[in-house]
C-alpha cells in the first residue's frame, strides 16, 4: 500500500469535517427520508440494538456488505443502524462509502453531501491506478477501525435479486489485505421494492436482516479472493431466500 | 511452448469470458482485456486463475495487476513457465 502522508491526512480532515458537520446534513438527509419521502425502517429499535451488539462482539473492522438495489441503499442504511447521537458520539460506525463517480460528482451540492458524508470517490472499470489508489484509502481506514460499506454486487442487481453472474471481487481483496475484518451481511429491501431503481418509492418501509461473520478461506491470493467474495454472496442469496419466505413469495 | 501457442491457449480462455465476437476474430497482443473485449475486473481475476490452472504456473497478485493486454497475459506466461 502506498499512500502517501497527504492523502492519508486528507482522509483525517474528510472525516472531521464529516464529523463536526454531521448534525446539520445529518438532519437534512434523515429529515427528507423520514418526512419528506416517509421512509420507515421495520423494527428499527432491534436492528439499531442488534448493531450496536455486534460491533462490541468483535475487535477488528468491519466491512458491511449489502445487497445493492437503489442509489440510496447506503444512506437508508447509516440510518438504519444507529442513531444520529450515536453517530455524533463516535463517528467512526458511521460507514464510508465507495459511490461511482460518475454518479455522484456532477454537481457540487452532492459534492459536498459526498464529501462529508464519509465517500471515496470510485472510477469502476476506470484506469486501474486511480481504482486502487481508492482501495487504498479502503484498506487505510479500515486497519485505523472505520467501517466501511462495499456492495459485492458491485452495481444494483439488474434482477432485483442478488446478482450471481456479474459479482465482483473487490471485496474480497479487501478482507484478505485486513487483519481480523469482519463482514456485516446486510439484506435491505424495500416491501415494494421489485427490481432496481434510483430512490426508493415514497413511503416505502425496508426489511434490513444482518448477519456478521468472519470470512475463512483455505486458498491465498487471488483464489482466496474469489472465495472470500464467493462467501459473503452465498450469504446475502441466504439471507434473500430468507426474506421472500418470510413475505411468502 | 512457442509464443503463438500461449496467445492461442490464452484467446480459447477468453472466448469463454467475453461476449464481443468482433473483437474475438481480431484479438492482437495490442488488444485490451478490459476495454476492448468488455470483460469486467472480476472475471480478469478468474482469466488469470485460469491461467495458473493451464499453464501450471503461479501468479502473484502483483502480476495479476498488470495484465491489461493480451500481449501482457502471454509475456506474464512465457516468463513463468
Amino acid at each position: 500500500m502506498d499512500l502517501k502522508l497527504r492523502e492519508k491526512f486528507a482522509l483525517k480532515i474528510q472525516y472531521l469535517a464529516g464529523w463536526v458537520t454531521f448534525p446539520i446534513w445529518g438532519t437534512f438527509i434523515i429529515s427528507f427520508m423520514r418526512f419528506i419521502r416517509r421512509y420507515k425502517i421495520q423494527h428499527l429499535r432491534e436492528i439499531r440494538k442488534q448493531f450496536k451488539q455486534l460491533k462490541k462482539s468483535v475487535d477488528g473492522p468491519i466491512i458491511i456488505c449489502p445487497n445493492h438495489l437503489t442509489k440510496i441503499d447506503s444512506v437508508i442504511l447509516n440510518w438504519s443502524l444507529a442513531s444520529m447521537f450515536s453517530y455524533m458520539r463516535s463517528f467512526k460506525i458511521f460507514s464510508w462509502n465507495l459511490p461511482e463517480r460518475a454518479n455522484f460528482f456532477q454537481n457540487y451540492v452532492l459534492r459536498i453531501l459526498c464529501y462529508l458524508g464519509s465517500c471515496v470517490p470510485i472510477d469502476r472499470g476506470g484506469n486501474r491506478n486511480a481504482v486502487k489508489k481508492s482501495l487504498d484509502k479502503v484498506i487505510h481506514l479500515l486497519r485505523k477501525g472505520h467501517t466501511i460499506t462495499v456492495f459485492p454486487e458491485g452495481r444494483r442487481s439488474r434482477t432485483g435479486r442478488i446478482d450471481l453472474d456479474n459479482f465482483t471481487y473487490g471485496v474480497g481483496s479487501l478482507v484478505s489485505k485486513v487483519k481480523d475484518c469482519n463482514v456485516l451481511c446486510v439484506y435491505l429491501r424495500g416491501h415494494n421494492q421489485e427490481e432496481y431503481s434510483g430512490i426508493p418509492s415514497r413511503g416505502a418501509r425496508f426489511y434490513l436482516q444482518m448477519e456478521l461473520f468472519k470470512p475463512q478461506s483455505e486458498f491465498s491470493g487471488l483464489r482466496a479472493t474469489r472465495d472470500v467474495a464467493g462467501q459473503i454472496i452465498d450469504k446475502l442469496v441466504l439471507m434473500e431466500q430468507s426474506y421472500f419466505a418470510a413475505v411468502g413469495q | 511452448m512457442t509464443k503463438d501457442e500461449v496467445f492461442n491457449k490464452i484467446v480459447d480462455i477468453l472466448k469463454r469470458y467475453s461476449k464481443v465476437e468482433i473483437k474475438l476474430e481480431n484479438i492482437s497482443m495490442d488488444t485490451s482485456i478490459l476495454d476492448d473485449l468488455k470483460i469486467n475486473s472480476a472475471r480478469l481475476v478468474d482469466i488469470v486463475l485460469d491461467f495458473e490452472d493451464i499453464f501450471d504456473i503461479e501468479v502473484a497478485d502483483e502480476d495479476a495487476d498488470r495484465v491489461a493486454t493480451v500481449g501482457d497475459g502471454v509475456n506474464l506466461i512465457l516468463a513463468k513457465i
